[in-house]
């Protein structure tokens, strides 16, 4: 789910046999030198203790040194060719991985905070851009564009599955590029120190067939589902009435604030509090209750509700799907 | 028993050029502080690649008057680059113990000191920016002032070795010190050639 | 050709009354004021040792909590802020204030005695890097001890790292700290440098120097061009934090970059690894010859390894930027530089390895913790290539199969060559034999200790696990390892408690040792254990690398050097011919002084920026009174005087046979 060593995508597939050439050679040569060592110091070896004396070999011979000389410079020239040869192998590799940008690539913009996702699909139409956090779904098969930012400090962007990881500098935007070639749920994880929580900034990443992908894309577009039933309507209600809306957007009501995530579709993400906590009743309780309590230093202030309240806007965040 | 000797007690008991280990340490903290200001110079160079006006614009001057004025800066320059000679005199005094020369040398270095520290302060105020305006301002500011602390303690070595010479003379070890000092001193005064050349040149020639 | 321990003689010395006198002269003043006056080398070298590895403990201690709080998912041993300076302090301290120090503090003592003069070129000064050192180290624990711990990982990137995202003096305690160490090294550095180029003994030409002589010369190099980095990259930081200085240099809205202090930063930061690494192998190649009994072999290919090694090092540092948004042109230079750096530090390795099969190897335990670095640093330089390449960076970085990597390359590559100096040094520097049936088990619960604790590491990372977490989902599967690594760690306290335990005994009571109890031919070992304050009554001369291997008795020595001053002889650069005598300070409480006020200074600064100016008036006061010579306190002039009366010292010794 979260490896390096089990590729979904075309450049960690790459990087993956990169990096099983280099094995086989680093382990050959280690246990090579191993060996050696090990001769070298039995095949020898004086036994006395210093006590009984030592040997001195004033003057080691002409001829043995000479051919000393002999092997340790082809011992030398051939590790310079084995480096050349890895060295090869990894401009290969490189070659593969850095794609040529592709017009039809589904193109995604991913902004850094402390210490969540900001996901933001792209599309030329502005009306059709969708802001979601904390959770990546793609196609397989098709060139992905991550447009790569932060506002704050800086972080790392990495789903080891799909492709090496790429740092979000602040001044400095970039982007990366991969092509999922196998379905499954991964995660990511932050991998740049990027403050207190920098262990909790993970993120949910679905590589998904065509069509499936196509339907989430088309229900994530849509505005937030009305409330069904009377308490979600009640909870509608809390929602707008308490602090979240500070912070948070869902798409079709008031709430448009953006500094935190967005919350239209909240009730279909598969994990909450970036990529920490499943999203169960349970949690989504306790995190609403006080995030610091299970993510020390989170930005979420904690909100004190009557178990009326907080039911009600469970149910309603609940049918956000 | 070792049966032969290397006798050296009629080599010198000092020395007064390069090959006093003092000599060599001072060379090294040279090194040291070259490095530095080729540090500052990257930085300089690579803060410009974030920017399209060099120095950048202010709203309240037109586009190209936010370049540093010239006049206290380049007589500053001169100022530093002729300090060499009474230098030079000083340091050839050092080699025939010339008392005379070398008092009266050493206080004219200490004058010429503070006049090019009270020059550089006028070279501050000569720049169209705050230390806290922008990165400009701040690389800018950063090179000035670290060469305005080499102006100061080489000041205040000369200062040192004048009090020296003035209340107690002049013997072979401290001649050497002022010699080493001498170095110092055209360093300070070589590294502001190329210093003032990035600073006050730099943003439109190179 | 079989020597006998007796066989392999010291230099001449001279009769009892001239020895104490000279004795008298070169030792400090008694008591607590002659002991922080003291500009000994030896004192020096040995203040070094101690305090860098106290810190040594205090890291390793950290580091124990770090792994307690890792070895379960979601463990609550350690809260994250605490876990945040818990990771920092470790690797500040180990890097700051145990590795760099070490290295520099046996430079320090062993330098002179190797090259054979009596001390280093500049005695005051030295003594002034220690107390910045000091100074240095106090104010970083002593913020951590008051919840004022930098926080921001050992090299506090920006912008985490600035005003905005790091309020409060956490990361000021952390910037003006590096200042003081960074002088520190650099004072050290033009040591090394001023004495080898100018003191050697007559007839040791460079090609006859001792490989870890080489070693401290190229890294005290090193030291002269990496440390300016780190000194201008913390300047700007504590620029940018300062309330009222608040420059721009990193903040990109106002054309600053945060690029620009990576750069600076690894600029230093990578030579900083080998500047840690060189007299590491110095240690590796000295004991090799020692216990091979035969000249060390390729002595120019190890020597020309160490100079590639420092001048690849300073083309190296992008490698430690490759996800971050940058030209892949320049990444592609950095990836073959960084696997071409590989080079050098092999043909070491082959060397050594052919200096152990053609000569008689004596397994004790200095030779047993060389093998331990041979087999772990091999390991660690193979994971760096793989590093060197771009695509596996990418996966492999900032990752723990990083953190694998580089305690692989430090832990082998510095600290087991490090215990292997300490069992062969210290019947140097005490006077005492360390016992050897403990000395194998430390070198066994090392090895064990270590695998078992940064193997699992590997694949850590490769399973996804960042650095700098202070815990982990359980989901992702890491508990195991992560528990493995742990016990692994308890593993490596054991050794570190069993080596306190064999200093500690042996101090007391462990075997007297002779001059030269390993049959050694470097030049320390021509004097008694531990050696006088003059080091040497008659500086020797040499005719080849190993000086005592080869007649000593028949050497001529040096005589005519002053018995009422302290004076040592210089020497010409290439061939070490006698050049001119040369007065070394005496003991002074200037020193010590100067280092108050500039420790005091870096602490005030941390608040105002008033402090620099101040700051520099009152260490030019001070400075002014050490350069004024002639107004030593009375009891340091006399006690330089030698004590006893004597009759024509130089009559006395063209006497002797």
């Amino acid at each position: 789910m979260q490896s390096a060593l089990s590729p979904a995508a075309a450049e960690a597939a790459h990087i993956y046999h990169l990096w099983r050439v280099f094995l086989c050679v680093m382990v050959a040569i280690y246990v090579l030198v191993a060996i050696v060592l090990f001769i070298a110091i039995l095949r020898n070896r004086n036994r006395a203790t210093d006590e009984t004396g030592m040997e001195l070999i004033a003057e080691p011979k002409q001829a043995s040194e000479r051919r000393a000389t002999h092997v340790v410079s082809t011992l030398v020239i051939v590790t310079v060719l084995i480096l050349f040869a890895l060295l090869i192998a990894d401009f290969f590799t490189g070659n593969a991985i850095y794609a040529t940008p592709d017009p039809n690539a589904l193109s995604i913009k991913i902004t850094g905070h402390q210490w969540w996702w900001e996901v933001e699909y792209q599309d030329p139409q502005p009306s059709e851009v969708m802001t979601t956090a904390n959770e990546i779904h793609v196609p397989v098969g098709k060139p992905v564009k991550l447009e790569l930012q932060s506002t704050d400090v800086i972080h790392s962007f990495w789903v080891p599955n799909i492709n090496g990881k790429k740092d979000l500098v602040p001044g400095h935007p970039t982007t990366t590029w991969f092509t999922g070639n196998r379905a499954g749920e991964f995660r990511g994880q932050c991998a740049e120190y990027c403050g207190e929580q920098h262990a909790h900034m993970r993120m949910v990443f679905v590589a998904q067939s065509r069509d499936a992908f196509g339907d989430w894309l088309k229900a994530q577009k849509k505005s937030a589902a009305e409330p069904r039933t009377e308490s979600q309507r009640r909870g509608r209600e809390v929602f707008l009435a308490a602090q979240c809306v500070m912070c948070h957007t869902i798409q079709g009501t008031n709430a448009r604030a953006r500094l935190g995530p967005d919350l239209t579709h909240i009730g279909s993400r598969i994990m909450i509090g970036a990529g920490e906590f499943p999203n169960t009743r349970g949690y989504l309780a306790g995190w609403i209750s006080n995030a610091s309590a299970l993510k020390p230093g989170a930005r979420m202030p904690p909100n004190q509700l009557s178990s009326d309240d907080l039911n009600a806007l469970l149910d309603y965040l609940e049918s956000l799907k | 028993m070792n049966t032969a000797v290397i006798d050296v007690s009629k080599l010198p008991p000092h020395v007064e050029d390069h090959t006093s280990p003092i000599w060599w340490g001072n060379t090294m903290l040279l090194f040291i502080e070259t490095t530095m200001f080729a540090l500052l110079v990257g930085s300089y160079f690579y803060l410009r690649m974030n920017f399209t006006n060099w120095p950048p614009v202010r709203s309240d001057v037109g586009l190209y008057q936010t370049d540093p004025d010239l006049g206290f800066a380049t007589a500053n320059l001169i100022v530093l680059i002729a300090s060499c000679i009474p230098m030079y005199i000083v340091d050839r005094a050092c080699l025939r113990l010339d008392l005379r020369v070398v008092r009266l040398g050493m206080a004219i270095m200490v004058l010429i000191g503070l006049v090019t520290i009270a020059l550089r302060f006028f070279e501050f105020r000569g720049l169209k920016f705050r230390w806290d305006d922008n990165a400009y301002a701040a690389i800018l500011w950063t090179i000035l002032g670290m060469h305005l602390l080499h102006l100061i303690t080489g000041t205040a070595e000369n200062l040192l070795m004048a009090a020296w010479v003035w209340l107690k003379g002049l013997d072979t070890q401290h001649a050497r010190d002022v010699r080493v000092g001498a170095v110092y001193w055209y360093w300070i005064a070589a590294i502001w050639i190329p210093l003032y050349a990035i600073v006050y040149f730099g943003p439109h020639w190179l | 050709m079989k020597v006998s321990h007796q066989a392999i003689p010291t230099l001449a010395a001279p009769d009892e009354a001239a020895r104490k006198a000279m004795q008298s002269l070169w030792t400090r003043p008694p008591g607590l004021i002659g002991w922080l006056c003291s500009t000994n080398h030896k004192d020096i070298g040995r203040r070094y040792i101690v305090t860098a590895f106290i810190f040594f403990g205090l890291a390793g201690l950290l580091a124990a909590a770090m792994r307690i709080q890792l070895a379960f998912p979601e463990n609550h041993f350690l809260s994250p802020d605490l876990y945040n300076q818990f990771f920092t302090v470790h690797g500040t301290t180990m890097m700051f204030l145990f590795a760099v120090p070490i290295m520099e503090g046996i430079g320090l003592y062993l330098v002179p005695l190797m090259v054979g003069t009596r001390n280093v070129a500049f005695p005051r000064l030295n003594a002034f890097g220690y107390f910045a050192y000091l100074a240095g180290g106090l104010l970083l624990w002593g913020g951590f001890l008051v919840n004022a711990g930098a926080d921001a990982g050992w090299f506090a990137y920006v912008p985490l790292s600035g005003p905005q995202f790091s309020p409060g003096h956490r990361v000021d305690i952390w910037a003006d700290m590096i200042t003081l160490t960074e002088i520190s090294a650099l004072v050290g550095a033009v040591e090394i440098i001023a004495t080898v180029l100018k003191q050697r003994a007559p007839g040791m030409s460079l090609n006859r120097i001792p490989v870890f002589v080489w070693a401290e010369v190229v890294t005290a190099f090193m030291i002269i061009f990496a440390m300016p980095a780190v000194m201008v990259v913390t300047a700007y930081l504590a620029m940018d934090r300062l309330a009222n200085v608040n420059t721009h240099f990193f903040n990109p809205a106002e054309g600053g970059d945060a690029l620009l202090y990576q750069h600076l930063f690894w600029f230093f930061g990578h030579p900083e690894v080998y500047i840690i690494f060189l007299p590491a192998t110095g240690f590796v190649s000295t004991i090799i010859e020692t216990f091979s009994g035969r000249r060390i072999f390729g002595y120019t290919a190890i020597v020309l390894s160490l100079i590639a090694t420092a001048f690849i090092g300073f083309g190296l540092w992008v490698h430690h930027m490759f996800a971050t948004p940058l030209p892949l042109l320049g990444r592609t230079f950095f990836s073959a530089s960084s696997m071409m750096i590989a080079i050098p530090s092999g043909i070491q390795i082959f060397c050594w390895i052919t200096t152990l099969w053609t000569g008689r190897p004596r397994m004790q335990v200095p030779l047993l913790f060389v093998c331990g670095f041979i087999l772990v640093f091999v390991l660690g330089g193979l994971t760096g290539v793989m590093l060197a390449s771009v695509p596996l960076d990418l996966q492999m970085h900032d990752t723990y199969f990083v953190v694998a990597h580089f305690h692989y390359v430090l832990i082998g590559g510095a600290v087991f060559p490090l215990f292997a100096a300490f069992y062969y040094w210290f019947p140097k520097w005490t006077g005492r034999m360390l016992n050897e049936s403990l000395g194998k088990w430390n070198v066994l619960t090392l090895f064990v200790g270590f695998n078992l604790t940064f193997f699992p590491m590997h694949i850590l990372g490769l399973h996804g696990m960042p650095r700098r977490v202070y815990t982990y989902l359980a989901e992702t599967g890491w508990g195991n390892l992560n528990l493995l690594a742990t016990i692994g760690a308890g593993v490596i306290a054991v050794s570190v408690v069993l080596f306190i335990i064999n200093v500690l005994v042996s101090l007391r009571r462990g075997a007297v040792a002779d001059a030269n109890p390993w049959l050694a031919p470097t030049l320390e070992w021509a004097v008694t254990s531990p050696p006088p304050a003059y080091n040497f009554y008659h500086p020797p001369s040499v005719a080849d690398g190993q000086p005592l291997w080869h007649a000593p008795e028949q050497r001529p020595v040096v005589v005519g050097l002053s018995t009422e001053k302290r004076e040592v002889l210089n020497t010409t650069i290439i061939d070490a011919v006698p050049e001119h005598r040369y007065e070394l300070a005496t003991d002074s409480i200037w020193p010590l002084l100067l280092g108050i006020v500039v420790g005091l200074t870096m602490t005030f600064v941390i608040f105002t920026a008033w402090a620099i100016p101040a700051g520099m008036f009152f260490s030019l006061v001070v400075l002014y009174a050490w350069f004024w010579r002639g107004n030593e306190p009375k009891f340091i002039v006399e006690a330089a005087k030698p004590k006893v009366e004597m009759s024509q010292p130089e009559a006395a010794l063209a006497a002797q046979t």
